[in-house]
């Protein structure tokens, strides 16, 4: 017990280094919120790092078909934490009846990442934090703590700063943009253990009802839950040690194209 | 069963009519070789490209690529450059199963994942992932997996060991027939179709063994042909003389002299260029490419407004596809010409999706496998495959009530669904 304590101390240290570094440094910076655990774990270290008052907005990509219980989540806490919460939808997309009916990938693409341009234009931010970790997909082992994007938010994962031994790289070229991932290091199990440790609020989806939850939330239309019995954060760090489902296997549009790849450039289509 | 007549299609992907007309003659297809003789056997032209997921998605909906807006495996994401994989979901016009009346009954159709829901059994061909988005209706997928059902050989393994390779495909047909048989009493349709894809598969990584009596796997390639008829004697000893059986191919095959990289062609004079210090890859062309290609040979301009670094003016496109067209028409490997035909959008596609069709669209010559691999370290090279998909020389056979004076000449594969709607 007092070794796994350690493990989530000096995690949660080196993420609080890593946030109080990123703000340093650029100032002009906002973290993203899905609402999902990974965020809502760094919005709680975020909170933590600047002693309940977060000195930057939290950015919230608003696609319209998030479930209820992610509005209704984000809305309670907002208050509750007095944030100041920037809710970011492409509203002309939404108004022309954009939907993942239309095409998935065209979908994601306007709702997500036109919004995501269009906030970071009109606020002209210079960083982003973000929740993502390293164990989630095969591609996000490439990732950096301090990662540069460029103006088309093109990333050049091949052309990366190495970041040995926590030696951090945290200038930006003019026309680029940094993405900060104070919780790469961490795992799905980790993030649990830390909900627990810390009592962090998440919303009900995560936990089983009628033997189903949701290890990965976004947009109602494009998530599927797992089978799962897990309805205590105990039973979900149980289920977590004992499975080798994916994390994101209830997500439409992700490692499927992968294996298509794979399979194109086996018959040299590729 | 009702006595109504059925039409029963079993596809056989990337088969040539030469490789068919002879394992009929030479015993091997003997089923085969008698609906050859009660019935009407033509070579067929493909689609254009003649990869599966466009001659697949031109046979089910009886259209062309302009009208179904399937162009190849490959697609970019709008304004971007950026790969994504087209599937069902981008197939827009309807297939036969959805217009037809009564159920039907479709058996690994390439392009058909994933599945939704219609009027009979659905299960999805390449590039099937998920079981579970690959069945309908769902509660089938236990039964199958009963069958050690699988979507696709797994052709990974032949670039391990030939040997696991063939495991693969054996144990894919097997599972294969053990749906078909198991789904030709499970409703009451009137419309089934069973395609084999090993077939493609086999003619990809052994084709040297077809020609070679002596390869140390002809007698598992021929074994293959002669299971595939014991299945076709099987489904036509089920019909009756008011039935309709087709047998086809979505592309024909031949041998594989040299894989030709159509990026290197373009890079080479000029009308593509990467970033320097870059990785050569679609992300990192300059503002000063004028087009590019995607697999198989689908070239596009880089026009401006289109794509971020597009830099290509309207006005002076046609210039451009001119010198490209000349670049194409005299290239020249070994002394041969390498390229039969250059087209232009408008020439092939007629439809409401043209303007997502490529610019100019390259045919080749017998032995030329044209691809559009970016960063080749050569304009043209030899590596594992040994056969390479024809687009002239696909068959289609037909047993039943028809009539060939209605058949274009030579048919085509969307020309397919006419003949039983």
């Amino acid at each position: 017990m007092s070794s796994a304590l350690s493990h989530l101390d000096k995690l949660e240290n080196q993420s609080i280094f890593i946030i109080r570094e990123a703000y340093s440094q650029f100032r002009d910076v906002a973290m993203l919120w899905s609402i999902g655990k990974d965020s809502t774990c760094l919005l709680w270290l975020v909170r933590k790092a600047f002693f309940d008052r977060i000195p930057f907005p939290c950015l919230h990509i608003d696609t319209g078909y998030k479930f209820k219980e992610i509005y209704e989540f984000r809305d309670k806490y907002a208050k509750e934490w007095n944030l100041d919460l920037l809710v970011a939808r492409n509203e002309e997309a939404i108004a022309a009846g954009m939907g993942p009916d239309k095409s998935k990938f065209n979908c994601c693409n306007e709702l997500k990442t036109v919004a995501l341009k269009q906030a970071i234009a009109k606020h002209g931010f210079k960083a982003l934090y973000l929740g993502i970790r390293r164990d989630e997909h095969g591609i996000r082992a490439k990732e950096r703590v301090f990662s540069p994007r460029d103006e088309d938010f093109e990333w050049d994962y091949k052309n990366q700063p190495p970041e040995l031994w926590d030696q951090y790289k945290t200038k930006a070229a003019e026309e680029e943009h940094i993405r900060v991932h104070p919780l790469l290091g961490w795992r799905e199990i980790d993030i649990w253990e830390y909900v627990k440790r810390e009592n962090i609020p998440t919303t009900s989806l995560y936990f089983a009802k009628n033997g189903i939850r949701f290890r990965s939330i976004g947009c109602e239309t494009c998530c599927g839950p797992v089978a799962s019995e897990a309805d205590t954060i105990d039973k979900i760090v149980e289920e977590l040690k004992t499975t080798n489902i994916s994390e994101r296997s209830g997500q439409a549009q992700d490692k499927e194209s992968d294996y298509m790849m794979q399979k194109l450039r086996s018959l040299g289509y590729m | 069963m009702t006595d109504k007549p059925k039409t029963v299609i079993i596809g056989t992907d990337g088969v040539p009519f030469e490789m068919i007309e002879h394992f009929a003659q030479t015993g091997v297809m003997p089923n085969t070789a008698r609906l050859i003789a009660d019935g009407t056997f033509a070579k067929m032209q493909s689609s254009i490209p003649e990869v599966s997921s466009v001659a697949w998605s031109s046979m089910i909906t009886g259209a062309n690529p302009a009208e179904h807006g399937i162009f190849g495996f490959i697609e970019l994401h709008p304004n971007s450059y950026r790969m994504r994989f087209p599937n069902y979901n981008d197939v827009k016009a309807p297939t036969f199963w959805d217009k037809r009346d009564g159920k039907s009954v479709i058996i690994n159709v390439p392009s058909t994942y994933p599945v939704r829901p219609m009027n009979g059994v659905l299960i999805s061909g390449f590039v099937s992932i998920d079981i579970n988005k690959s069945v309908y209706p769902p509660d089938l997928v236990p039964t199958l997996q009963s069958f050690d059902y699988r979507l696709d050989v797994d052709a990974r393994k032949a670039h391990q060991s030939m040997d696991l390779f063939l495991e693969d495909v054996e144990a894919t047909l097997q599972g294969r027939i053990k749906a078909y048989r198991y789904l030709w009493d499970y409703c009451d349709w009137n419309t089934f179709m069973l395609v084999f894809t090993g077939t493609d598969r086999l003619l990809h990584f052994l084709w040297s063994a077809y020609e070679d009596k002596n390869h140390a796997h002809h007698a598992a390639f021929v074994d293959h042909f002669r299971k595939i008829d014991e299945v076709v004697g099987e489904i036509a000893g089920k019909l009756t003389d008011d039935d309709l059986l087709i047998m086809h191919s979505d592309h024909g095959f031949e041998r594989l002299d040299h894989e030709v990289f159509v990026n290197y062609l373009l890079a080479e004079n000029g009308f593509l260029q990467f970033k320097q210090d870059t990785d050569p890859a679609l992300e990192n062309i300059c503002p000063d490419t004028k087009a590019f290609a995607l697999d198989p040979a689908r070239i596009y301009l880089n026009l401006k407004g289109k794509y971020p670094a597009g830099n290509v003016n309207p006005a002076g496109a046609e210039t451009i596809l001119d010198e490209i067209e000349d670049l194409f028409t005299e290239f020249q490997i070994d002394g041969r010409k390498v390229i039969r035909d250059v087209y232009r959008k408008a020439d092939i596609y007629t439809g409401p999706y043209i303007e997502s069709a490529p610019d100019l669209i390259l045919v080749a010559n017998a032995g030329f496998n044209l691809k559009g691999k970016i960063g080749a370290d050569a304009l043209y090279s030899k590596g594992i495959f040994t056969g390479k998909h024809t687009q002239d020389t696909a068959f289609l056979l037909i047993k039943g009530p028809h009539n060939p004076e209605k058949l274009p000449n030579p048919p085509k594969v969307s020309d397919i669904p006419a003949i039983f709607m």
